[in-house]
């Protein structure tokens, strides 16, 4: 319903700028990184998971978060164009 | 005490008390104070700003520095309140006090002499458990224990059960016995067991972001 929603009131932006703003906004699911820093930590709390592993995935998953927060920011303005 | 022209960030709201200790506050606050306003005391640190930054660090330290203050003997009860109130100044935050004292009476009223804890229930590694055996025996011992209980989000697949409790203060070694059970009953599963907190999850304020300007 979201893209007849969008299609709708947005008659001008085309089908294919939609389904790429929402194909990146599932690529880049902030709330799925956030479970996972979530986790990573827990599992390290627990003594399941080694610090090195901690710490690599750590920062992996925060350099996903901010490039999923600048892709949302992005996304939210409208400034993300298909080429 | 506070300098009345600083700029001073609010971590929760105790019954009338003068505090003053020394703590790792927010943005390098090294003191926590009080502000009275009749007859609740705003736990303050000053700070140099009044929009703080939200990050997983300084949320840590809001949260460090309220449970400081739960563990001792003359605070029976904190409303904590969420991260990131920071007013211009005491003038400034006791407006705010007093606009919002019915609310601050009621929350301390609700969770009056009780603090929170928090327990997850982490499934090993092979995933050979009874999910549903194990959410009840955890329901069987804790509930009947505490003034009141919320399921919290499983932001993980392996998480079994992640639940914050109310707990009054003279029920605090009960509860600790009750968990140790748990956790022997079922020596496959991670338990992990947190707090006390100030009760987060029991006590809902939200204190106007204009107000704080």
């Amino acid at each position: 319903m979201i893209l007849v929603d969008d299609l709708l009131l947005k008659p001008f932006v085309s089908l294919l700028d939609i389904l790429h703003a929402m194909v990146l906004d599932e690529l880049h699911d902030m709330g799925a990184i956030r479970d996972e820093i979530k986790e990573n930590q827990l599992l390290y709390e627990l003594g399941e998971r080694p610090e090195s592993e901690y710490e690599r995935k750590k920062g992996r998953l925060e350099a996903e978060l901010q490039v999923a927060e600048e892709v949302h920011e992005k996304l939210i303005s409208g400034n993300i164009e298909v080429q | 005490m506070s300098d009345d022209n600083s700029n001073l960030y609010v971590y929760g709201i105790i019954e009338q008390t003068d505090i003053e200790m020394e703590v790792d506050g927010v943005y390098g606050a090294s003191t926590l104070g009080t502000v009275d306003y009749r007859s609740h005391s705003a736990l303050t640190s000053t700070v140099d700003t009044t929009d703080p930054e939200r990050t997983d660090e300084a949320v840590a330290t809001h949260d460090d520095v309220l449970r400081a203050v739960v563990e001792r003997d003359d605070v029976e009860t904190v409303v904590p309140m969420g991260f990131g109130m920071a007013f211009k100044n005491a003038r400034t935050l006791k407006g705010v006090m007093r606009g919002a004292q019915r609310a601050f009476r009621k929350a301390l009223n609700d969770v009056e002499g009780c603090v929170e804890l928090g327990i997850k229930l982490v499934d090993p590694a092979d995933g050979a458990t009874d999910a549903d055996e194990l959410r009840g025996a955890l329901e069987d011992e804790l509930d009947p224990l505490s003034a009141g209980q919320t399921e919290d989000d499983l932001f993980s697949d392996r998480l079994i059960a992640n639940r914050s409790y109310l707990v009054e203060q003279d029920q605090r070694d009960a509860f600790d016995e009750a968990v140790e059970r748990v956790e022997t009953e079922n020596e496959d599963v991670l338990v992990k067991y947190t707090g006390p907190w100030a009760p987060y999850n029991f006590v809902d304020i939200h204190i106007g972001a204009e107000a704080s300007n």
